[in-house]
Order: C-alpha cells, then sequence, then structure tokens
C-alpha cells in the first residue's frame, strides 16, 4: 500500500522534472531558429561583400569566387569622403547634443518655475508634427547661408543638434530617479545649483550619459532623410546613408550592388562594436525611458 | 548657537493648498525644539523653510535676529539632516564629510583635522574610506550627522533622521543624539512623527495638525496639560482613553459621571472649569489614560463594567482591551506586580471586569470644540 | 445612466460589467464635452481677466511710480539705470534699440507685405544693351513669409520684455520702499548659476527649438493657406500668396480639381492606420513572448541570445534595411532558395502585389522591432515581483493563468505611455518603408498629381515624395503634415484619458 503511494509520487516527480527537460529543450530550439533568422541578412552581406565574380544581386549567398576587391574599389569612389563626412558629423553630434540633452533634462527633472508644465506640454504637442516637414524651410534657409549640397556637414549639424533639447524624456527619466534630497543636501553644505550639477549629479549618471553619447553619435550615423535632403544629389555632401543607397538605384545597382555589401560591411562594423561595449547603458537608458514614458 | 524666531509664517503652494498656517515660536539660543504630528501636519514644510529649500509664501524668519526670507540656504549658516540620510553615493566617507568645508575653499589640512574631529564624536574613523553603500543604516546616519556637525553651524535641523532604523538602532541613536546635543550645546529643531522621540529628545514640543500648532510646551506640559483633544490623544501610549460623559455643577464644586461612575473633582480642575466659565449640567468628552485607569475586583459601586476582549501580556504590564458599552476598546494599563497570582488568572478574554479612576487624572474635552475645558 | 455601488458592480457577472463599463463610457461623454466647453470657456474668462489685470496694473504703476518708472514706459531700463542697476538698465535699452533698429530697417517692410506676400514677381524684360531677354527679379515671398513670421515673433517678445521691464520698476520701488537694497549686476550674475540657473541651462536648447522647431512648423502651417510649390516658389518663376482653406477643400472634399486627393488620402491614412497598429502589437507580444523566452529558468547562455538579437538594432537601418528589401526581390535571395529548394516554381511576389508587400514590410519590421522589446519587456519581467508568482501558483495558478493575470496586466500597466509613443511612433515610420520599399508597389488608382502614390506608402512618406522634386507640392506637404498632426494627437488624447497608469510624475520622485 504505502509502497504503491511511494511509487505513484516517484512518477509525479518524475514527470515534472521530464516536463522541465522537454520545455527547456524546446525554449533553446526556438532560440536557435530566432538566432538563425536574425543573423542571416548579416552573414549574407558579409559573404557578398567577398563576391568577386559578378558586382550585380543574385540570387545565390555563397559566392563562387572570393576577394576584396569589392573593399578595394570603395577607396575608387566617394565612399572615403563619405565616410569621413559621417564621421565629423556624429562625433559634433555626439558631443554637442549630449550637452544641450542633459541641460535641458536636468533642468527639467530639478528646477520647479512656472513655465515648467506649459513648456513640457508645448514641446510634447510640438513633437506631434512630423519633423520632416521642417526639412523644406530648413533646406531653403541652410541653402541661403551656403550649408547645403558640398558644404552640408555643418548644416547637417545644426540640423541635429539644433532641437535635440525636445528628446529629453529619457535622461530627465533618469534624473528623477537620483533624490532630490541630495542636491538639497548639496545646497545645504553651500554648493550653488551650477556646483551641484557638476560635483554631485554628473558624477552620478554615467549611465545616462553614456546613453546619451551612444544615441546621439549613432543617429547621424544611419541618418537618411535629413541627410538626403540637405545633401540633395551633391557627392562629395553625402553621408554613407545617402551615398550607398544611391548605389542601388536602378541604374546603379547592377555595377554597386557587392560594392555597397562592402560599404555597408565597414560602417556596420565600427558602430555594432561601439554598441555592444556599451550595450549595458543602452538597455538601462530604454528601459527606463519606456517605463518612465 | 542662535535664536530662530517664525512669525506668522505661511506655506502656500501653487495649487492654493496651504500647508502652514501662520506658525508663531520662537526658539531660544541652545533649545532643543521638536516637531510632531501625523505626516502631512506641515511639520517637515516648516522645516524646510527655515532651512531655506522652500519658500516662505508669508511672514517673517529670523535667525539670530536677522531676517533671512530671501537668502539661499547656504547663507543662512544652518545643517541639515534628511531623513533618508542623503549621502552622496559617488564618494567616500570623508569627502562626504569634508564636502561643504571645500566648497568653503578651507585648507585641506584643516578640513583632514576637522573631518577626523567630528569622526572621532561619532565614532566612524575606521569607516572614513568606505562608500556610503558599504555602511550599515546606523553608520550612515552618524555620517549624516558628521557632516552637519563639521560646519559648525548655528542651528541644526533634523527631518526624520531615525525613521528608516529598526527599533533597537533607533533606541540607541536617540540616546546618542542626546549626547551629542550636550557635547555641541547648539540650536537643534528636529522633526518627528514619533511622540516617544518628541518626549525623550525635545526640550519644548510643537505639536502640528493640518498646518496648525495645536500646543506648545514642554514634555510635561503636553502630556499633564493637553490644551486639545487632538494633543491628549496624540502624545502617549497606547492614547489616551476617551468617554462621552456628563459634566455637572454642584454648588461650588463640579462631578463628572460616566454610567456607574461618579467622580467629584478636586478643587484645582474646578477652579480650572470656572474659570473657562463652564456651569450647569453639560455633556463632555472625559479622557483618562490608560495607567491611570484603576481595576476594581471587589464589586465596588463607582465602576463601570465591561469584558476583556484582549488581554496583552507585556512583562512588567498587562494591557487590557475591554468593551465597555459605547466605548469599544478602553485600554488600561496595569503593573503585573500590583496583581495577585488569582487576579491575573480571572483577567483572561471573555470575563467580566470593572474599573473607574480618580479625579486628578481626569480631562475634560468640549464635544463640539475639542478644546481641553480645563488647560486650553 | 444608474451609478451602481461598489458591491452592486461586484454582483454583476462578466458580461454585465463590461456592458455597464461600455455603457457608463458613453453616458461620460456629454458630461465630459460639457466640462470640456465649460473649462475652455472658463480659460477665455481667464485670460480676459488677466488681461483686465494686466492694463489695470501698467495704470497703476504708472500713476503710483516715480519720474524714472514713467520715462521707463517710453525708454526701457532707464529705472533700472536710475537706481545704480546698471547692467540690467543697458540690456534693456540695448535690446529696445535693436528692436527699433530692426523694425525701422526690415521689419516694418517685411510686415507690411505679409498680407500679399509680394506684389512684384520676377519680370522678364528685353535688354537693349546685351541684345537678350534678361529677368530681374523682384519680392520674395519666401522671404516675406519666413520674416513676416519671424518679425511677429520680435514684436511679440519686444512687448514681453516692455512688461518685464515695467513690473521691474514696481518690484524695485518696492523693495525701496522696505528699505531692502536692490540686486546689484553682479548679484544677477551669480544667481545665473545658482538659484536662476534653470535661465541659463535652457537659454540654448530653447533658442535651438525656437528657431529650427517652433519657427519652421509655424512657417509650415501657414504655408497650407498658400499656393506654394515648384512652380510657385515665391521668387524665381512666380510668387506664391493666399489661398485660403482652398488646399484643405481639396484634400477633404470629394470633389478635388481633377484630382481626387481625398480618396488618396483616405487610402493612405487608412494604411498607416493599419500598418501602426500591427507594427507596434506584433512587436510588442513578439517581443515580450521573446524576453520571456531567454530569461525562462533553464535557458543557458542568455547573454548570447540578447547579444545575437540586439545585432539589428546595432547595425544602421539603412543597410540592414536596404539589404533585406533586396533579399525578398524577385531575383533575390529568398525566391532563388526557395526555388532552389524547389518549393515554389514562380518567384514570390514579395514586393509586386499589394497584399504581399503589405504583409512582408510587416513581417520584416517585427524583424527589426522585437530586439527593442524584448530589451524593454526584460527590464520590466526582472521587476514584477517574484512572490506574486510564488503567491499565485499556491493558489493553483497555471503557467498561461500566470500570464494572462500578472504578467500581462503588469506589462500593460509599466508600457502604457510606451504603447502610445510607440504607435505614434511607427505612424511616422518613415524608415522602414523608405527603405524597403520606397512606397512601392505603386497605386495607379489613387496616383495623380499628389505624386507616385504606393500601396504601402504611410503619410509620412507621401509627404516625403510630395517635397521633393521638381514638381514639389509644398502646399499639399503642408497640409498633409497637419493632418498627421491632428490624428497623432487625437489618439494620444484619446488614449491617454484611457490609460490606467495616468501617473503622476512626482510619484517616481
Amino acid at each position: 500500500m504505502s509502497q504503491a503511494n511511494a511509487s505513484q509520487s516517484l512518477k509525479r516527480h518524475m514527470g515534472l522534472k521530464a516536463s522541465q527537460r522537454i520545455s527547456n529543450t524546446t525554449a533553446h530550439i526556438v532560440l536557435v531558429i530566432i538566432s538563425v533568422i536574425w543573423l542571416i541578412p548579416f552573414v549574407c552581406i558579409l559573404l557578398q561583400s567577398f563576391r568577386v565574380e559578378s558586382t550585380y544581386p543574385v540570387g545565390y549567398v555563397k559566392p563562387e569566387k572570393w576577394g576584396l576587391d569589392n573593399y578595394r574599389n570603395l577607396f575608387n569612389t566617394d565612399f572615403p569622403r563619405w565616410y569621413v563626412n559621417t564621421l565629423v558629423m556624429a562625433l559634433c553630434t555626439a558631443a554637442l547634443q549630449t550637452v544641450i540633452v542633459l541641460c535641458m533634462s536636468y533642468t527639467l527633472s530639478r528646477f520647479r518655475f512656472k513655465m515648467r508644465k506649459p513648456l513640457m506640454q508645448f514641446m510634447l504637442i510640438l513633437g506631434m508634427f512630423p519633423g520632416m516637414l521642417t526639412m523644406i524651410i530648413l533646406y531653403r534657409v541652410l541653402k541661403d547661408l551656403g550649408m547645403t549640397q558640398a558644404n552640408s556637414v555643418p548644416g547637417l549639424i545644426l540640423v541635429y543638434v539644433a532641437s535635440s533639447g525636445m528628446g529629453y524624456y529619457v535622461s530627465k527619466g533618469f534624473f528623477d530617479t537620483i533624490s532630490k534630497s541630495l542636491d538639497e543636501a548639496a545646497r545645504m553644505d553651500g554648493a550653488t545649483r551650477f556646483q551641484v550639477l557638476k560635483k554631485i549629479i554628473l558624477p552620478l549618471s554615467k549611465p545616462i550619459v553614456i546613453y546619451t553619447v551612444l544615441t546621439a553619435f549613432m543617429g547621424p550615423w544611419g541618418d537618411f532623410v535629413f541627410a538626403r535632403y540637405i545633401a540633395f544629389g551633391t557627392s562629395s555632401g553625402m553621408n554613407v546613408a545617402v551615398g550607398l543607397y544611391n548605389w542601388l538605384n536602378r541604374d546603379q545597382i547592377a555595377n554597386n550592388y557587392t560594392m555597397f555589401c562592402a560599404g555597408g560591411v565597414l560602417v556596420a562594423i565600427p558602430v555594432t562594436i561601439l554598441f555592444m561595449c556599451l550595450q549595458k547603458y543602452y538597455v538601462e537608458g530604454v528601459t527606463g525611458g519606456a517605463v518612465k514614458g | 548657537m542662535a535664536s530662530v524666531k517664525l512669525t506668522g509664517v505661511k506655506k502656500i503652494y501653487d495649487n492654493k493648498v496651504v500647508a502652514v498656517h501662520d506658525f508663531d515660536l520662537e526658539i531660544k539660543d541652545k533649545e532643543f525644539v521638536v516637531f510632531v504630528g501625523p505626516s502631512g501636519c506641515g511639520k517637515s514644510t516648516t522645516l524646510r523653510m527655515i532651512a531655506g529649500l522652500e519658500e516662505i509664501s508669508e511672514g517673517t524668519l529670523e535667525i539670530d535676529g536677522e531676517v533671512v526670507n530671501d537668502l539661499q540656504p547656504k547663507d543662512r549658516d544652518i545643517a541639515m539632516v534628511f531623513q533618508n540620510y542623503a549621502l552622496y553615493p559617488h564618494m567616500t566617507v570623508f569627502d562626504n564629510i569634508a564636502f561643504s568645508l571645500r566648497l568653503k575653499k578651507m585648507p585641506e589640512d584643516e578640513v583632514f583635522e576637522k573631518v577626523t574631529q567630528a569622526a572621532e564624536i561619532l565614532g566612524i574613523t575606521e569607516y572614513l574610506t568606505r562608500r556610503p553603500r558599504a555602511l550599515s543604516g546606523g553608520q550612515r546616519q552618524r555620517v549624516a550627522i558628521g557632516r552637519a556637525i563639521v560646519r559648525n553651524p548655528k542651528v541644526f535641523l533634523m527631518d526624520e533622521p531615525l525613521s528608516n532604523l529598526d527599533a533597537k538602532l533607533r533606541n540607541q541613536m536617540r540616546a546618542e543624539i542626546i549626547l551629542l546635543r550636550e557635547k555641541l550645546n547648539t540650536t537643534f529643531v528636529y522633526v518627528t512623527h514619533d511622540q516617544t522621540e518628541a518626549m525623550t529628545l525635545g526640550d519644548r514640543i510643537v505639536i502640528m495638525k493640518d498646518g496648525f500648532i495645536m500646543q506648545v510646551g514642554t514634555p510635561e506640559e503636553v502630556f499633564d496639560t493637553p490644551h486639545n483633544l487632538f494633543v491628549a490623544t496624540f502624545i502617549g501610549s497606547p492614547q489616551m482613553n476617551l468617554f462621552s460623559a456628563e459634566l455637572t455643577q454642584e454648588g461650588t464644586g463640579y462631578t463628572v459621571s460616566y454610567r456607574n461612575i461618579r467622580v467629584p473633582l478636586d478643587a484645582e480642575r474646578c477652579a480650572l472649569l470656572k474659570a473657562h466659565g463652564v456651569s450647569g449640567t453639560k455633556k463632555v468628552i472625559l479622557g483618562v489614560r490608560p495607567e491611570h485607569m484603576t481595576l476594581c475586583f471587589n464589586g465596588e459601586e463607582n465602576a463601570a463594567h465591561g469584558v476583556i476582549a484582549v488581554n496583552e501580556m507585556m512583562g512588567s504590564e498587562l494591557h487590557l482591551h475591554v468593551e465597555s458599552g459605547e466605548e469599544k476598546n478602553v485600554i488600561l494599563r496595569i503593573p503585573t506586580i500590583e496583581l495577585s497570582a488569582a487576579q491575573r488568572a480571572s483577567l483572561v478574554h471573555g470575563s467580566d471586569l470593572g474599573f473607574t479612576f480618580s479625579s486628578k487624572v481626569v480631562q475634560l474635552f468640549d464635544p463640539e470644540t475639542e478644546q481641553s475645558l480645563l488647560f486650553s | 445612466m444608474k451609478t451602481l455601488t461598489d458591491l452592486e458592480y461586484l454582483k454583476l457577472s462578466k458580461g454585465q460589467r463590461l456592458v455597464h463599463r461600455i455603457c457608463s463610457f458613453f453616458a461620460s461623454i456629454p458630461t465630459g464635452l460639457k466640462n470640456l466647453v465649460l473649462s475652455i470657456g472658463r480659460g477665455i474668462g481667464k485670460a480676459a481677466v488677466g488681461i483686465k489685470d494686466e492694463f489695470a496694473d501698467l495704470w497703476n504703476t504708472f500713476k503710483n511710480g516715480d519720474t524714472p518708472t514713467r520715462v521707463s514706459y517710453l525708454i526701457m531700463g532707464f529705472g533700472n539705470l536710475c537706481r545704480g542697476q546698471i547692467l540690467r538698465g543697458l540690456l534693456f535699452l540695448l535690446f529696445e534699440i535693436v528692436f527699433i533698429a530692426y523694425m525701422a530697417l526690415s521689419g516694418w517692410y517685411w510686415l507690411s507685405m505679409l498680407p500679399s506676400l509680394g506684389k512684384v514677381g520676377p519680370v522678364k524684360e528685353y535688354n537693349v544693351i546685351y541684345d537678350t531677354y534678361v529677368t530681374t527679379y523682384h519680392d520674395n515671398s519666401f522671404k516675406i513669409l519666413l520674416y513676416g513670421v519671424l518679425t511677429i515673433f520680435f514684436i511679440i517678445a519686444f512687448i514681453y520684455t516692455w512688461r518685464v521691464n515695467i513690473r521691474q520698476n514696481k518690484l524695485a520701488m518696492q523693495i525701496l520702499r522696505s528699505g531692502k537694497k536692490l540686486k546689484s549686476g553682479k548679484d544677477d550674475l551669480r544667481s545665473l548659476v545658482d538659484d536662476q540657473f534653470h535661465k541659463t541651462l535652457l537659454a540654448l536648447p530653447l533658442t535651438g527649438i525656437l528657431i529650427f522647431t517652433v519657427l519652421p512648423i509655424v512657417f509650415m502651417v501657414l504655408v497650407a493657406f498658400t499656393n506654394y510649390d515648384g512652380n510657385h516658389d515665391g521668387y524665381i518663376n512666380n510668387l506664391f500668396s493666399w489661398v485660403g482653406l482652398d488646399n484643405f477643400n481639396t484634400m477633404l472634399s470629394w470633389s478635388g480639381g481633377g484630382v481626387n486627393y481625398s480618396a488618396t488620402f483616405g487610402e493612405v491614412l487608412t494604411w498607416t492606420l493599419i500598418w501602426a497598429f500591427f507594427a507596434t502589437f506584433t512587436n510588442y507580444f513578439l517581443g515580450m513572448l521573446v524576453a520571456m523566452l531567454i530569461n525562462k529558468k533553464g535557458v543557458r547562455i542568455k547573454k548570447l541570445w540578447r547579444t545575437v538579437l540586439v545585432l539589428t538594432i546595432a547595425v544602421p537601418q539603412f543597410i540592414s534595411l536596404l539589404y533585406v528589401s533586396k533579399m525578398f526581390a524577385k531575383n533575390g535571395i529568398i525566391n532563388g532558395a526557395l526555388m532552389d529548394l524547389g518549393w515554389i516554381t514562380q518567384a514570390l511576389p514579395f514586393w509586386e502585389d499589394p497584399t504581399w508587400a503589405r504583409i512582408t514590410v510587416i513581417v520584416i519590421n517585427i524583424w527589426i522591432g522585437i530586439p527593442y522589446l524584448m530589451l524593454i519587456s526584460t527590464g520590466i519581467l526582472m521587476n514584477i515581483p517574484q512572490d506574486l508568482y510564488e503567491s499565485s501558483r499556491i493558489d493553483g495558478a497555471n503557467a498561461w493563468q500566470q500570464y494572462t493575470k500578472i504578467t500581462l496586466p503588469y506589462m500593460l500597466f509599466v508600457t502604457g505611455p510606451y504603447l502610445l509613443t510607440s504607435f505614434t511612433g511607427n505612424m511616422n515610420n518613415f524608415n522602414v518603408i523608405y527603405l524597403l520599399t520606397g512606397g512601392a508597389p505603386t497605386n495607379a488608382a489613387a496616383s495623380g498629381a499628389a505624386g507616385a502614390v504606393g500601396y504601402t506608402d504611410l503619410l509620412i512618406t507621401w509627404l516625403f515624395k510630395i517635397t521633393t522634386g521638381a514638381d514639389a507640392q509644398y502646399y499639399l506637404a503642408s497640409v498633409v503634415g497637419i493632418m498627421v498632426f491632428v490624428v497623432v494627437a487625437v489618439i494620444s488624447l484619446v488614449v491617454y484619458r484611457l490609460l490606467p497608469s495616468n501617473r503622476n510624475e512626482e510619484d517616481f520622485q
């Protein structure tokens, strides 16, 4: 009698373990499938960039002849120029935008002044207009100032940076989590507001500073719309996105497809490495931003 | 080392909510004043107005005779200890304490001397190189106090400094604050919601409710002569028992009666009632503290009866919660030493019990205004 | 509508509760509308009282003011200068001089031209000396509109500053009367890094926003009331002028001049909403699922799975999306592989067939979007208190019940605002659509003068197409932009009211 009971309970426990093993195996299989799907395009682009037997898109993945021709050929085009343009824009934007965003978000998190709420509501409403609409006029104004086409680098930096104060949400959310009594304690200790920011808040905000720099860098690095609008048809003023996009036009794709892949790899590698190194901070920012809305 | 004077101080928020109404108080030099009250009573707001962290909407604040309404916190020469300690997490204990001195551009060797001195007073010398994260609650509290004392401020403000500590540590730190106070010998303003802290620490206690001061006085005064129902019930634990009773004037004397109990009041209380112009027969709220209740075992006439609902054995004393007619929770605090074994055995859940009280301990309140008929 | 007490409500069955809630929602609409109208009315009333108070205050200050104060009504900063606040006084004075100079030199011209947007267009004349036709250019409608708006901004700023100048005089008189000292220029400068630090910090960002966002948006909104387009660029070929509400008429009425804009607009808007809905919710649920899968107890090398997924965030979209779009092309890798496997004999029309194209962009968007949601939900899932799961297991809940009763409600509550922004973000998701399809396949029925509209075009890509090319129709783009704003605003407003997590920001501090 008691033996029967024991075996039954043993069976139940066995069942639990076995079902756990099955569900774990399934989970791993699913994850492997997902990973493969996620990796295929990147693997393909990498393989195609080494394909030298033809330069047009083909229906197979593995090159028949391998080589570095595509990478070598890149240097006979405007690609290096685009690359430098992009790098300069991304670095300048990262620096300036970080300063502006942090000023904005720190102020809105820490100061209580009369216009604060209306200001935030106003910016919320402004954000509902499609940003692209402003391009029409900005293009003409920048053109009058001589900051388009070949000179579009400073013009684009201005466009990227000028309105970046509106993207204060994520870092404000972060500042909101730093206890306000730290500010108060520091002010009682004799610090001015500026000293509070410099000596207390900034040292505590490393994750969000890095997040802001990272996103500010990645924005221009991959920007297509604004760059296309401002550089408008002048090769020397383009960034990599616009330049490479043009290579896939109907009349260019046959000659430049594999070169596009090579260029894409060169553009993706540095930013991917940067991103992977700073992933921790990025996750912190994204998660915090979503939770605080 | 300074006096603090608040005259008609008011705090009105942007949404027209009044957090503090006409706050008048003069804090003498080297006095330890405690603001106490339930949460939302405006005690912290008042403290933060003294600190300069909140704007003063109306009235004047003087420190050492100088009006400081418009001064920045850093220019008021005050120090404050926060409820959550507000230690700078990225600095070591030493840097935390030294922060204010360095902002004043004090030479580094002088900073060192002052910080180590403060650390010694508080017994945190061995933690000076640690970061706040690596400290226990009590140690953090000490660092926060150290940060305040090193500045040698005119006034020392403390905003619920002990409420984040566990009960045992709280008792210990309370004692240390008393010692510290003797060492520093300066003016203290202390905010707490805990009446025990208020009673043990304060030279004077300011009891607040809904932005109004209910009573200001020494611990003895607020305990023995509460001005109103709120103070009477807020101070003392377990809280004062309240009965709806009747007060009758009989010639020159007064008698208060509750159910079977009829207590003629003593001369002192009669004089006070007369001074308040109480006459005739009047419904009153009668207040008696649990420790002033007397048990009646022998079926005395002058006693009210009830049923024991809960019986709490606290060791040195017994707390009895009694249901007695209208009053559902009359509490009696009986020292165990005064009870015989047989008496103790009879005081169990559900058993009947008689109680009474003497004239000297009676508090009387007007049911409408809730003001004391004796001491307001 | 009968209001139920809590207990009565609890007695209802599930269906009855739902009916009750829907009924009470509709029942609350009239009250809501009434409150809205009332609050608008109250707002107007308040504003009127405010303006009246301002004028009364101005008059009283003048009446009770000393001479410096009175002179300040004409010469800004005079009071400050007389009272020893040199820095403030000079700044006020400088501002006034600059303003007057600007208005006299050019401001007045722009303002006077604003109602007409220019009178004389480019003139082609026979030039005897060069023996050829020479075009001379005159008014510039674009500049008139731009600088006209700028001048109005400037005038508003001037009036505000003038008012501040008066108020300062009043305050200074009060302070002096009470026997206190005024702030010196040095105090002012010092306060800029202390109690007025927020002004210093906000100066640069707000200037940027004002010039690069507010001004352009005001300009573009005004363009919707003009006929500004490729053939009326305002300077080189033709001037443009005000046309009132004509553009809105063409866009919204069913009888547009030859081209049926309203039908096109309706189609694009419908697809935009469908797209935003699917793009948001497929990502949301699948991302959550993937996050739960990775976080499952017993799953190994969690970090690796996460890193693989995050690749799509790291690699710039123009590379990955352009490449993927080529993969799905007729002669692309996907079709090639499927044919090699013998599963299909004819290439699948991923980009050629409208329905295929629409489904494909949504599917590829999952590939792009899941990683973000995976990261976000991982963070939130870890924050769900474990004891909730433990207690529910003791109560006898299975995995599915745990998901629907604990995980999902928690996630929805926390990410409510995020879902809203993500929805509106997807409505304006230019990159995915433009880089994948460019709007293709072309919708022959809807195309016309309004640019080549495709079946996968969103409002935002349509807008982009309208504004590029020689026959750009800026006025139309402006109308579309305003429509996008209206749609986004309405959705945000409605959803925000319905969100359970309508929280106070101070709760987080």
